[in-house]
C-alpha cells in the first residue's frame, strides 16, 4: 500500500443519513470544489475551504430531516442542481442556494432512496418505487422486501431507462417501466449502489453494489441478463458499504474504487490490473461513514477522499502532505491558522456555555414549579442487528452523535454475550434474581456470563454444579437444582464505555428455540440525563438467514399448517418465526421462502397460501422448534390450528452426517491446541522437532494459525453438542417419548465421538 | 510518533511480569525472563562469542546468544540488580513457591540458595529504611522476608494477605524507602520497616506495584484498572476491559517526569501522564504484553525503555526529544483539539436544543399517557432513597436495602448501580418485568466486607409505556458495618470474646460515629452514657455488644477477630487516636490457633521425614540402575529384568511419596497463612506504636516457640508481664 493520505477535519453540521453528502462540480481541473451536505436537521450546508476555514456559501433553514442529496442537471451538462429528499418532499437547490423546485409527491411514506438524472427521477420509501419525469408520474412498483437504494443506468450512454432497486431479500430488481426485467441475486442484503467509474464503466452497463454485510461487486447489467464480473468478500470482518464512489485518487489514470462503511473504515481499491481489484489503502475513523465522493476541498492541486460521518463531520483524507513536512516558513503559517481557527472556536464555546448555564438554571427552576414537565430531549440512534454467516451470531452495532455513557443490556431469552476486540467499555454482568441478595455463593452461580459457562462445560465432564447446557430443552447433565427464571430477566449487563466512545458493537449469541426480546437503554453523555431503549427481536429460528436457492434432494421433514387463516395471517407467523423476512405480506396468491441455518448448513422451505402453510426441513429440530411456537401461538391468540407433520427418520441421520465435518474437526482443532504447549516445551528442551512425528512437527508448524482458529470460535463445541442434544431429544418427541434422561448417556458418547456410535445410539434408543 | 529502536524476536515463551534487566557482568545490560518449563533464559547480545557454560546453565537450541537457566520448578518471581555492593554487578533473583535463589550469572554460582515456607510470589530488590545493606525484599503468603546478599533473614514481618506486588517508594518524603505491598485482600500497605504507616482499600487485588517519583507510585489491579497515588491520596485511575500486566516509570517524552508505562493484555502498551492518566503515546503487540523494563540495551548510553510480550517478541523505544512538544502520537495535537472542541460545541448545542424543546413542551398541552410515551415527566419528580436493614424471612437472607422511590405517579424502570467490591462485576442492574412497575423499589445489598462503599445510582424514570427515560443520578454511601442490625440485648448470648480499650472520647461522640458506620433506625435514642447497644450480623448472625462506661471504657464483645479489628480500625480514624493498646481475649479464637500451630509442627515432622525417606530412595535408585546396568552389560537378562522391576517399584513409591508431600506441602502452607493472619489479626486490634510491638513480640515469640508467650501477646499487647 504506498497511498498515503492524511486526515483534515473541516466541519461538522448534524447527524447525516446515508449519501447525503455530494462535491459540486469544479470549475477546471483540480480547482477547489464546493462541499454540499444536507442532515436530519433538515438544513442544507454548502462550504468551500477558503485558508483553511469552512466558509459557507449558503445554507438553508431547519425543516424535516433529509434522507437523500443527489446531483442533478441537464444531461451532458456540469450536474450542479442539488435535490433534496425530506419526508415525502423533494426540493432541488441552484449551486448559489436558490430554490428552484419545490415536488410534493404523493407518497404516503417518506423517501428513503432517491436517483436523478436529466428530467427523470427515481424515489423510493420503504416498499415503493415511484419514476416522475419532468415531476409527472410515470411508472410504480411494489417492492416484495424493503428496498434500500434506487438507481438508473446512464441513459446518455444507453438511451433507456433501466432504473435498478437494492432490495434487502439479498436481490437487485431491474425493472423496465412499471414491471421487474429480471432479478440479480447478490451476496448479501445490498444497501448501496454506484455506477461504476462513474459512467457505467466501459459498456455503461456496470454496476457496483456494496451489502450489509460488507461485500462488494460489480454487475454488468445487460437487457437479458446480469454478468457478475467480480466480488469481494469480506474477509476482515468489515462493517457494512453504505457508499461507494469511483475516482483516480491514486493517480494512475485509472479510478478507483472508495468505499465507506459502517463500522468507519474508508478504503481505496485500485482496479488498475485487469479489473481485479487491490486494496491500496485503508482507513479507520470512530464512526459510520454515510457519505464518500473524490475530489478536492482543502487546497487546490491536491486531490483527496471527502466523507461524511454520522454524527456529521465532513473530513478530508487528503495527498496534500502534512505541514510538518513542508517548509519551515509554510509550517507557521498553517499553525497560525489553526490558532486562529482554534481560539474562534473557544471564544464561541464561552458564549455557548454562558448561554447553557443560564438555561440549566432556568431547567433547574422549572423542577418547583408543580405544572411544569420535564420533556426528554430526544436523541438519534443509529443501530444495526444482524446475524453473521460466519460465526452464527448476533452483532449489535449501536451509535450515537455524541458519547455514550452507559449501555444496559437486557434479554428475557437466554443469549450469550461475546467480547468484541474494538469495543473498550468495560462490562459488567449483574445477578438477574433481584428478590433473593447477592450472597457469593448465587454469584458463582451466574448462569449467563458467556465464559462461565463454558468453562465449566469444558472442564468438568461431570459437572457437580449446575451446568446450563447450550440446547434449547433446558435439561442439564446431573444439575442439583432447574435453573430457575425470574423478573423476565436472562441478562442484565452494562457496558460503561470509555470517554469518546460514539459506536458500540456487541457480539451476541442466541440459541434457537428461545425467542424473546433483547432490549438496550442507551444513556449518552449529556445534560440532562436520559436514556433511550431499543427493542430487538430474537426469533425461534433465528439462526436461519433468506438465501436464493436450497438443496432439494435432502430428505425433508414436513409441517403443514392448514385452518380458516388468511394470507396475511399466515405470513405474519412466517415473520414472527424467522429472520430477514418482509413485514408486509408480498403481492400474490402465496410466496415461498427458502433459508440456511447458519451453523448447521440445515433449510428450511416455507410455503404459505390463504389457509395453508407448509414447512420442509431436513433438520428435525426446526420442525419441532416451528411445532411448538406455532402451536403456542395460536392457542394464545385462540386461532383453531390444524398441524400436521410428517417425519422422515433419514433426515435425523443426515443432520447427523452434516454435523459429523465440524463436529470432528473441532474435536481434532481442540485437540491440538491442547498439545501446542506441551510440543513447544518439548521444542525448547530438544532443540529440534527432528524427533517428533509428521503430525506433532505439523502442529507445531500450524501453532499459531490453529489458535487463532480456536479463538475464533468460542464455545463452538458446546453449541454442537448443545444441537445434537436437540436433535436427539426432538426425534423421540415426535415419537411421543422423552428421552431427557438418557442425556447423559448421549453426552458420554458425544465425549468420547465417533460417528457410527452416534448414529447407532440414535437409532437404538 | 516514536518507533521503536529495536525489536527482537526471541523463540522463547516470556511468563508474564517475570522480566528484568541486569548487568550481571557489570558492563552488558542482559535481559533474563522466565520461560516454559521452570527456565529461566538470558538474552545476552552482546557478547556473542562468550557463554556461560556450566552445569546449571546451558545454551539454547533455539537461539546463539539465549542460554538458558533451569530451576526445575515453577518461577513465581524475578528480579536482577545488586545484592551486593561490592560485587560491582547484578545478581539474578529467582523465586518459586518454595525458595528463593540468589545466582552469580556471571561466575554461574549460587549467592544463596534459601528455603522459603510462605513462597515467593513478588520479589523487590533496593534498601529499604535504615537497614543499611540491600535487601531481596519477597512476598509470600501473608508473609513479607528480607534476604542480604549472604541470605541472611534481616527483615520478616506479616501483612493481611498473600502479597500479590511489592515496590519500594519513599513514600513520606524523609529519603530513605518505604515498602508497598499489594496484597489479595484489595489492601496497598505501607511498611516503614517492620511498621505499617498506612493502608489504603482498592476494589480489587493489587497486580503490580511501581515507584514514579517522590511519594508517587503507580498500581494495577486484576479488573484492569490502573492509576497513581501520591501518598494516601488517588491521582487518577482508569479501567480498562483488559488487564495491566505489567507497569512501570519511565519518562518517555522527555519532559523530567515519568510517565506511567502500562503493558496490557491484548498486547497495547500505553504511556500516561503522571498527572491526568492522558495517554501520551501507545503501541500495539500482537500477543500479550509480559514485561515493561528498562535497560541500555544498545549500549550507547541512552536508557531504553524494553516492551517484552508473552511470545517473545522484544522492542525497545528511546525517549522522544524535546523538540517533539510531548507529541508522540500519530496524529496533530491541533487537529484533535480542533475535534474536541468541535465535539464540545456539538454537544453544548444539543443540550440547548434540548431546553428549547423542553420549553416547548411545557407550552403545549397538560400531561397525559401519550407524552409520557414520549418521556416527558412532571418537573417537581424527585428521586427519594433510603438505607435500611431487612431482618429477611424464610425465602429471603437478612440484608442491607436500598429502597428508591419517586414522588409521584411516574415508575422507575430499571436502576444500575455502580459500586465496587459488592457485586460480582462492577455493577448491578435491577430491571423489573414490565408488570410489575411501580413508583418504587427495593434493592437488597449485601456487601461481603466490612467497607465503606459509595454506590452511584442510575435510575430510569418515566411513564408505562416510555421509550425514552430520564436518568436520576445519584451517589449514596453504604455506611461501613451496615451488616449489622441493631438488636435487643440479651445478655444469655453475649459472646466471651472480647475487647477492651479506654478513649477519652465523650459518649455523643462514640453516638455519632455509631450513627456514621451503622444503619440504625431512625428511632434510636440513645441515652448518655455508660450504655450499650448489640448488633446483630446479617451474615452469621453473630452478636455484637459495644458497651461505654462513664470512665470511657470501651468492651466490645463478639466472636469475631476481625470485626473488632475493624470496629477498633473505624474509631482510631474518626476519633484521631494515634496509639491505643487495648486488652484482648478471644478464647474461641485462640483455641483454634493452639490447634493450627500443633499441625504446623506437625506437618514440619512429616516433611522432614518424607525428605529423609526420598534422599534413601533416590540413593536406591542409583544402585538400582548401576546393578541393572551391570546385569545387562554381563548379559544376564533375568537380572537387568528383576532390578528394573524393582525399580519400578521404587519408582511408584517415589511417586506415591511425592503425592503425600505435595499435600503435606499445601496444608502446611494453609496452616503458616492462618498462623500469619493471627498474627496480623492481633495487630489490628491495636493501633499505632502498640500495634507493631504487638506484631514484633508475636514474631519473637513463634522464633522461639513459645506458644503461650504469643497467646500472652495476644490478649495484652506486650510480652512481659
Amino acid at each position: 500500500m504506498d497511498l498515503n493520505l492524511n486526515r483534515a477535519d473541516y466541519l461538522q453540521v448534524g447527524v447525516t443519513s446515508q449519501k447525503t453528502m455530494k462535491l459540486l462540480p469544479a470549475s477546471r481541473h483540480r480547482a477547489t470544489q464546493k462541499v454540499v451536505l444536507g442532515d436530519h436537521d433538515g438544513v442544507v450546508t454548502c462550504f468551500g475551504m477558503k485558508k483553511g476555514e469552512a466558509v459557507a456559501v449558503f445554507k438553508t433553514l431547519p425543516g424535516q430531516k433529509i434522507a437523500r442529496l443527489e446531483l442533478g442537471g441537464v444531461l451532458n451538462t456540469p450536474q450542479e442542481k442539488i435535490f433534496v429528499a425530506s419526508g415525502s418532499e423533494i426540493r432541488g437547490f441552484t449551486k448559489r442556494g436558490k430554490q428552484f423546485l419545490s415536488f410534493e409527491t404523493n407518497l404516503t411514506e417518506s423517501i428513503k432512496a432517491m436517483y436523478v438524472s436529466g428530467s427523470d427521477l427515481f424515489l423510493s420509501a420503504s416498499y415503493i418505487y415511484n419514476h416522475y419525469c419532468d415531476c409527472k408520474d410515470q411508472h410504480y412498483y411494489l417492492s416484495g422486501d424493503r428496498i434500500n437504494d434506487v438507481i438508473c443506468l446512464p441513459v446518455e450512454r444507453l438511451s433507456r431507462l433501466t432504473p435498478v432497486l437494492a432490495c434487502q431479500d439479498r436481490v437487485l430488481r431491474v425493472l423496465q417501466g412499471s414491471d421487474v426485467l429480471y432479478e440479480v441475486e447478490v451476496p448479501g442484503p445490498p444497501t448501496a449502489l454506484a455506477l461504476h467509474g462513474g459512467n457505467g464503466g466501459d459498456s455503461g452497463e456496470d454496476l457496483l453494489f456494496g451489502t450489509s454485510d460488507g461485500k462488494l461487486g460489480i454487475i454488468q447489467v445487460t437487457t437479458a441478463k446480469p454478468i457478475h464480473k467480480w466480488e469481494i468478500r469480506n474477509e476482515r470482518k468489515r462493517g457494512g458499504v453504505l457508499c461507494v464512489d469511483s475516482f483516480d485518487i491514486v493517480g494512475d489514470g485509472v479510478k478507483d474504487l472508495l468505499v465507506g462503511r459502517d463500522d468507519g473504515v474508508v478504503e481505496v481499491y485500485s482496479l488498475h490490473h485487469a479489473n481485479e481489484p487491490v486494496l491500496k489503502f485503508d482507513q479507520a475513523l470512530s464512526e459510520s461513514i454515510t457519505s464518500i465522493q473524490g475530489g478536492c476541498v482543502g487546497k487546490d492541486g491536491y486531490d483527496e477522499i471527502v466523507v461524511s460521518t454520522y454524527s456529521g463531520w465532513v473530513t478530508g483524507l487528503t495527498t496534500e502532505p502534512v505541514h510538518r513536512e513542508s517548509g519551515p516558513g509554510e509550517e507557521l503559517k498553517i499553525s497560525q491558522e489553526m490558532q486562529n481557527k482554534i481560539s474562534s472556536l473557544r471564544s464561541e464555546l464561552e458564549q455557548l456555555q454562558y448561554r447553557v448555564l443560564q438555561e440549566r438554571e432556568r431547567y433547574q427552576q422549572a423542577s418547583q414549579s408543580s405544572r411544569a414537565v420535564f420533556a426528554v430531549p430526544s436523541f438519534s440512534i443509529n443501530d444495526k442487528f444482524t446475524l453473521n454467516k460466519d460465526d452464527a451470531s448476533y452483532s449489535l452495532i449501536l451509535e450515537v452523535q455524541t458519547a455514550i455513557d452507559n449501555v444496559l443490556i437486557q434479554s428475557d431469552v437466554p443469549i450469550d454475550l461475546l467480547d468484541v476486540d474494538k469495543n473498550s467499555a468495560v462490562v459488567s454482568f449483574s445477578s438477574c434474581d433481584s428478590e433473593a441478595p447477592l450472597t457469593p455463593a448465587r454469584m458463582a452461580h451466574l448462569p449467563f456470563s458467556a465464559s462461565r459457562v463454558a468453562s465449566h462445560f469444558q472442564l468438568c465432564r461431570t459437572p457437580p454444579l449446575e451446568v446450563f447446557l447450550r440446547c434449547r430443552h433446558r435439561c442439564v447433565i446431573s444439575f442439583s437444582k432447574p435453573f430457575k427464571k425470574s423478573n423476565d430477566n436472562f441478562l442484565l449487563a452494562t457496558y460503561r464505555c470509555q470517554a469518546n466512545t460514539t459506536r458500540l458493537e456487541l457480539k451476541i449469541r442466541s440459541i434457537e428455540g428461545q425467542y424473546g426480546t433483547l432490549q438496550a437503554y442507551v444513556t449518552p453523555r449529556i445534560q440532562p440525563k436520559t436514556c433511550q431503549v431499543r427493542q430487538y427481536l430474537i426469533k425461534p429460528l433465528s439462526l436461519h438467514q433468506r438465501t436464493h436457492c436450497i438443496d432439494h434432494d435432502r430428505p425433508v421433514n414436513t409441517l403443514t399448517l392448514t385452518g380458516q387463516f388468511s394470507f396475511a395471517e399466515v405470513h405474519s407467523w412466517v415473520v414472527f418465526c424467522l429472520p430477514e423476512v418482509p413485514e408486509k405480506p408480498p403481492a400474490g396468491e402465496s410466496v415461498t421462502f427458502y433459508f440456511q441455518n447458519t451453523f448447521l448448513d440445515t433449510q428450511l422451505e416455507s410455503h404459505c397460501r390463504k389457509g395453508e402453510g407448509v414447512f420442509k426441513s431436513d433438520n428435525i429440530s426446526t420442525i419441532s422448534i416451528l411445532k411448538d411456537v406455532l402451536s403456542k401461538e395460536a392457542t394464545k391468540r385462540k386461532i383453531n390450528l390444524n398441524i400436521s407433520y410428517e417425519i422422515n427418520e433419514v433426515s435425523v441421520k443426515h443432520t447427523l452426517k452434516l454435523i459429523h465435518p465440524k463436529l470432528e474437526y473441532q474435536l481434532l482443532l481442540a485437540k491440538k491446541v491442547q498439545l501446542i504447549d506441551a510440543l513447544k516445551e518439548l521444542q525448547i528442551h530438544e532443540g529440534n522437532t527432528n524427533f517428533l512425528i509428521p503430525e506433532y512437527r505439523c502442529i507445531l508448524e500450524e501453532a499459531d494459525h490453529l489458535q487463532e482458529e480456536y479463538k475464533k470460535q468460542p464455545a463452538h463445541l458446546e453449541r454442537l453438542y448443545g444441537m445434537i442434544t436437540d436433535l436427539f431429544i426432538d426425534k423421540f418427541k415426535f415419537k411421543g417419548t422423552n428421552v431427557k434422561t438418557k442425556v447423559p448417556l448421549l453426552l458420554e458418547i458425544l465425549d468420547s465421538y465417533d460417528q457410527n456410535a452416534l448414529i447407532a445410539f440414535f437409532d437404538a434408543a | 510518533m516514536l518507533l521503536p529502536v529495536f525489536t527482537l524476536k526471541l523463540r522463547h515463551k516470556i511468563s508474564p511480569r517475570m522480566v528484568a534487566v541486569g548487568r550481571y557482568d557489570g558492563t552488558h545490560p542482559c535481559l533474563a525472563a522466565a520461560t516454559q518449563a521452570g527456565k529461566v533464559f538470558i538474552h545476552n547480545p552482546h557478547t556473542r562469542s562468550q557463554h556461560f557454560s556450566a552445569s546449571r546453565v546451558f545454551q539454547s537450541p533455539l537461539e546463539s546468544d539465549v542460554s538458558l537457566l533451569n530451576i526445575n520448578q515453577a518461577v513465581s518471581c524475578l528480579a536482577a540488580g545488586a545484592l551486593n555492593p561490592e560485587l560491582g554487578y547484578d545478581a539474578l533473583l529467582v523465586g518459586t513457591q518454595t525458595n528463593l535463589l540468589a545466582y552469580d550469572v556471571y561466575n554461574n554460582s549460587d549467592l544463596f540458595y534459601r528455603e522459603v515456607a510462605d513462597g515467593a510470589n513478588a520479589i523487590v530488590l533496593g534498601t529499604l529504611g535504615d537497614i543499611s545493606s540491600p535487601l531481596a525484599i519477597i512476598g509470600g503468603n501473608c508473609a513479607l522476608q528480607g534476604f542480604d546478599h549472604e541470605g541472611n533473614d534481616l527483615f520478616w514481618t506479616v501483612t493481611g494477605d498473600n502479597v500479590h506486588s511489592l515496590a519500594l517508594c519513599d513514600f513520606d518524603g524523609d529519603g530513605k524507602k518505604e515498602l508497598l505491598v499489594g496484597s489479595e485482600d484489595f489492601d496497598i500497605r505501607v511498611f516503614k520497616e517492620d511498621e505499617i504507616v498506612a493502608e489504603m482499600t482498592e476494589t480489587e487485588i493489587i497486580t503490580s506495584l511501581c515507584p514514579m517519583y517522590g511519594s508517587r507510585f503507580g498500581y494495577a489491579l486484576s479488573n484492569g484498572t490502573v492509576g497513581v497515588y501520591d501518598k494516601t491520596s488517588r491521582y487518577w485511575r482508569i479501567k480498562s476491559k483488559n488487564h495491566a500486566m505489567s507497569i512501570h516509570a519511565f519518562d518517555l517524552n522527555s519532559d523530567g517526569v515519568c510517565e506511567l508505562i502500562t503493558g496490557w493484555s491484548n498486547g497495547k502498551v500505553d504511556a500516561r501522564s503522571d498527572r491526568t492518566g492522558e495517554v501520551i503515546f501507545k503501541d500495539n503487540f500482537s500477543s500479550a504484553v509480559a514485561g515493561v523494563v528498562e535497560g541500555d540495551y544498545r549500549l550507547d548510553g541512552h536508557v531504553q525503555l524494553i516492551c517484552c510480550s508473552v511470545d517473545g517478541e522484544i522492542r525497545g523505544y528511546l525517549p522522544g526529544a524535546a523538540e517533539m512538544r510531548g507529541n508522540l502520537m500519530d496524529t496533530s495535537v491541533e487537529q484533535d483539539l480542533i475535534r474536541e472542541l468541535s465535539q464540545k460545541k456539538q454537544n453544548l448545542l444539543l443540550e440547548l436544543r434540548n431546553y428549547e424543546e423542553n420549553a416547548k413542551a411545557e407550552l403545549s398541552s397538560p400531561l397525559n399517557e401519550a407524552e409520557g410515551q414520549r418521556g416527558v415527566i412532571p418537573a417537581n419528580t424527585k428521586l427519594h432513597t433510603a438505607l435500611s436493614v431487612n431482618l429477611g424471612n424464610e425465602t429471603q437472607a437478612a440484608h442491607a436495602e436500598l429502597c428508591i422511590s419517586t414522588s409521584n405517579d411516574t415508575i422507575i424502570r430499571a436502576v444500575l448501580i455502580f459500586a465496587e467490591g459488592i457485586f460480582l462485576g462492577e455493577s448491578h442492574v435491577v430491571h423489573p418485568s414490565i408488570h410489575n412497575l411501580s413508583s418504587s423499589i427495593r434493592i437488597p445489598v449485601t456487601p461481603p466486607k466490612d467497607v465503606p462503599v459509595d454506590l452511584h445510582l442510575k435510575t430510569f424514570v418515566g411513564y408505562r409505556s416510555s421509550t425514552q427515560f430520564h436518568v436520576f443520578e445519584l451517589t449514596r454511601q453504604l455506611p461501613r458495618f451496615s451488616m449489622y442490625a441493631l438488636t435487643s440485648p440479651d445478655s444469655a448470648s453475649e459472646p466471651l470474646s472480647y475487647v477492651n480499650f479506654v478513649i477519652t472520647e465523650r459518649a455523643p461522640r462514640v453516638v455519632i460515629w455509631l450513627n456514621q458506620n451503622f444503619l440504625l433506625p431512625e428511632d434510636t435514642n440513645i441515652q448518655n452514657a455508660p450504655f450499650q447497644v448489640c448488633f446483630t450480623s446479617l451474615r452469621n448472625g453473630g452478636q455484637l455488644y459495644i458497651k461505654i462506661k462513664l470512665s470511657g471504657e470501651i468492651t466490645i464483645n463478639t466472636d469475631d477477630i476481625d470485626l473488632a479489628g475493624d470496629i477498633i480500625q473505624s474509631m482510631a480514624s474518626f476519633f484521631a487516636i494515634e496509639d491505643l493498646q487495648v486488652e484482648a481475649d478471644f478464647p474461641t479464637y485462640f483455641e483454634e490457633l493452639r490447634k493450627v500451630l500443633v499441625k504446623v509442627d506437625e506437618h514440619h515432622s512429616v516433611h522432614q521425614k518424607l525428605s529423609a525417606d526420598m534422599a534413601e530412595n533416590s540413593n536406591l535408585i542409583r544402585s538400582l540402575l548401576v546393578r541393572a546396568e551391570d546385569a545387562r552389560l554381563m548379559r544376564d537378562m533375568k537380572t537387568m529384568k528383576n532390578r528394573y522391576m524393582e525399580l519400578y517399584d521404587l519408582n511408584k513409591d517415589l511417586l506415591h511419596g511425592y503425592k503425600i508431600r505435595c499435600n503435606n506441602h499445601t496444608e502446611l502452607l494453609g496452616n503458616l497463612k492462618a498462623v500469619n493472619q493471627a498474627i496480623q489479626r492481633a495487630g489490628r486490634l491495636r493501633v499505632g506504636k502498640p500495634k507493631n510491638q504487638v506484631v514484633t513480640a508475636c514474631r519473637d515469640a513463634i522464633r522461639s516457640n513459645n506458644i503461650n508467650m504469643l497467646f500472652r501477646v495476644m490478649r495484652v499487647g506486650t510480652a512481659s508481664s
